[in-house]
């Protein structure tokens, strides 16, 4: 597993509660095993170095400041939603045009997804991502990382935008099948 | 197709983020009094949140990009200014009558200003939080400005190695690596051009940055990559957000040992 979903930090939980109580070396052990997920994702939407580094002094210097703001959960579920709404908002102020809306934190009873972030690693996720077709996996990514509306992608695959819609909602449902041997096992 | 089906496949695009604001407003009302839908909606998210991993960065950089050094070091500075001092120890001192009385004077103020100080440390938050966003912007202005001036130098160095390529040339200085291309075609509509290194003792070429030309067809691009490293770079045309592997034939490939 990597450490990334927060192997070396066995209770995020409660190093944050350290942070609060403004204790460095805390911090310190959040940054060395968050980073490169935090990073990673800043570049991925961003395509650019410094300013994907800006996003990941931001993000860990918010936490610092601000580090009630995580309240529950899995960290590295959190963190990483907190990285790409950063992220998203400087491609959305580069761009003009439609704005897209990353849903709110809608955790469902069983917190689901934060129990899906625990258990998986990145090299999984980039294996079953590329085991999807690329006419679902195209829009999934443009979406994901590209912060495009459904019809900016349909515009740029030159696709009918309710074949888009489809073909998201069936490789999200192929990509749920193949997290469920991990989560639910 | 009917109505409802239509609306799960927009669950999908919400759960996604790639709902326009007006829309995604729809679904958000729907969700609320729809069971069917919040449970694909709820079997969806964890599928999205994941995505978010397969964007970790390694820990070589042998596969892909990894952050500074000297991030943590800018990021550690900060938080070491305003970590608390190391905690002292106390004495145990048995206290007297008179220093008691003070005590409980002193918690009876302690009470009244509680209230204060909870209000003030809302403040104080919402201060640091201002104070972290001034500071990384100007950290931000100061590191693009010397990334630029590292750049130039490197680029204007005569003593650099440089390896021709259709268009431009790829140029190595000490650790560095650039890509400076003049007269690039823009790429077709939807694509975007992605750098490939091939490290040294690799069997194949791992993804590297994804970049665009200006208008005039120039682009320079630093690869975040240590030079030693690499023994071959490569530029493809990619569709949008790059590809883990090249999809087309590259538009050069350049070998730097």
């Amino acid at each position: 597993m990597s450490e990334a979903n927060g192997s070396e930090v066995e209770d995020a939980g409660r190093v944050m509660e350290r942070v609060r109580e403004r204790d460095g070396a805390a911090f310190e052990l959040l940054y060395d095993a968050y980073h490169r997920l935090v990073y990673g994702i800043a570049l991925r939407i961003l395509s650019d170095v410094p300013t994907a580094e800006d996003v990941t002094q931001a993000v860990f210097l918010k936490l610092w400041s601000t580090p009630q703001s995580f309240v529950s959960g899995n960290f590295a579920a959190w963190i990483a939603r907190v990285t790409r709404n950063r992220a998203l908002d400087v491609v959305r102020s580069r761009n003009v045009r439609q704005q897209s809306e990353v849903p709110e934190t809608m955790p469902a009873d069983d917190a689901l997804e934060d129990r899906a972030f625990s258990m998986l690693d990145a090299e999984f996720v980039r294996s079953a991502l590329a085991r999807l077709p690329e006419e679902q996996r195209r829009p999934i990514e443009l979406g994901f990382f590209g912060a495009l509306t459904h019809e900016e992608i349909a515009r740029k695959m030159d696709i009918p935008l309710g074949t888009i819609k489809t073909r998201i909602r069936t490789g999200l449902r192929k990509l749920r099948a193949q997290l469920d041997g991990v989560v639910t096992a | 197709m009917s109505t409802h089906d239509e609306l799960l496949d927009s669950i999908a695009v919400y759960a996604l983020g790639s709902l326009p604001r007006g829309e995604a407003a729809t679904v958000r009302a729907h969700l609320r009094t729809c069971p069917q839908c919040r449970e694909e909606y709820d079997a969806l998210r964890p599928a999205v949140d994941a995505l978010a991993l397969s964007a970790e960065a390694c820990t070589d950089g042998r596969s892909g990009p990894v952050p500074s050094q000297l991030l943590k070091a800018r990021i550690m500075r900060t938080v070491q200014q305003e970590s608390r001092p190391q905690a002292v120890a106390q004495s145990r001192v048995r206290p007297s009558w008179p220093a008691m009385i003070v005590a409980a004077a002193a918690i009876v103020l302690a009470v009244v200003t509680t209230a204060n100080n909870l209000i003030m440390r809302s403040d104080l938050a919402q201060t640091r939080e201002q104070l972290a966003q001034v500071q990384t912007q100007n950290a931000g202005i100061n590191r693009r400005l010397a990334a630029q001036r590292i750049m130039i130098a490197d680029v204007m160095d005569t003593s650099a190695k440089r390896f021709p390529v259709t268009g431009g040339q790829v140029i190595r200085r000490n650790d560095h690596l650039y890509i400076a291309m003049d007269g690039m075609p823009l790429p077709p509509k939807g694509h975007i051009y992605q750098a490939w290194t091939e490290h040294v003792g690799a069997q194949k070429m791992a993804p590297s940055i994804t970049f665009m030309p200006d208008r005039s067809g120039v682009a320079l691009v630093s690869l975040p990559v240590n030079a030693s490293t690499v023994a071959a770079i490569a530029v493809s045309v990619e569709p949008d957000g790059g590809s883990k592997a090249p999809t087309t034939k590259p538009e050069f490939v350049v070998k730097l040992t």
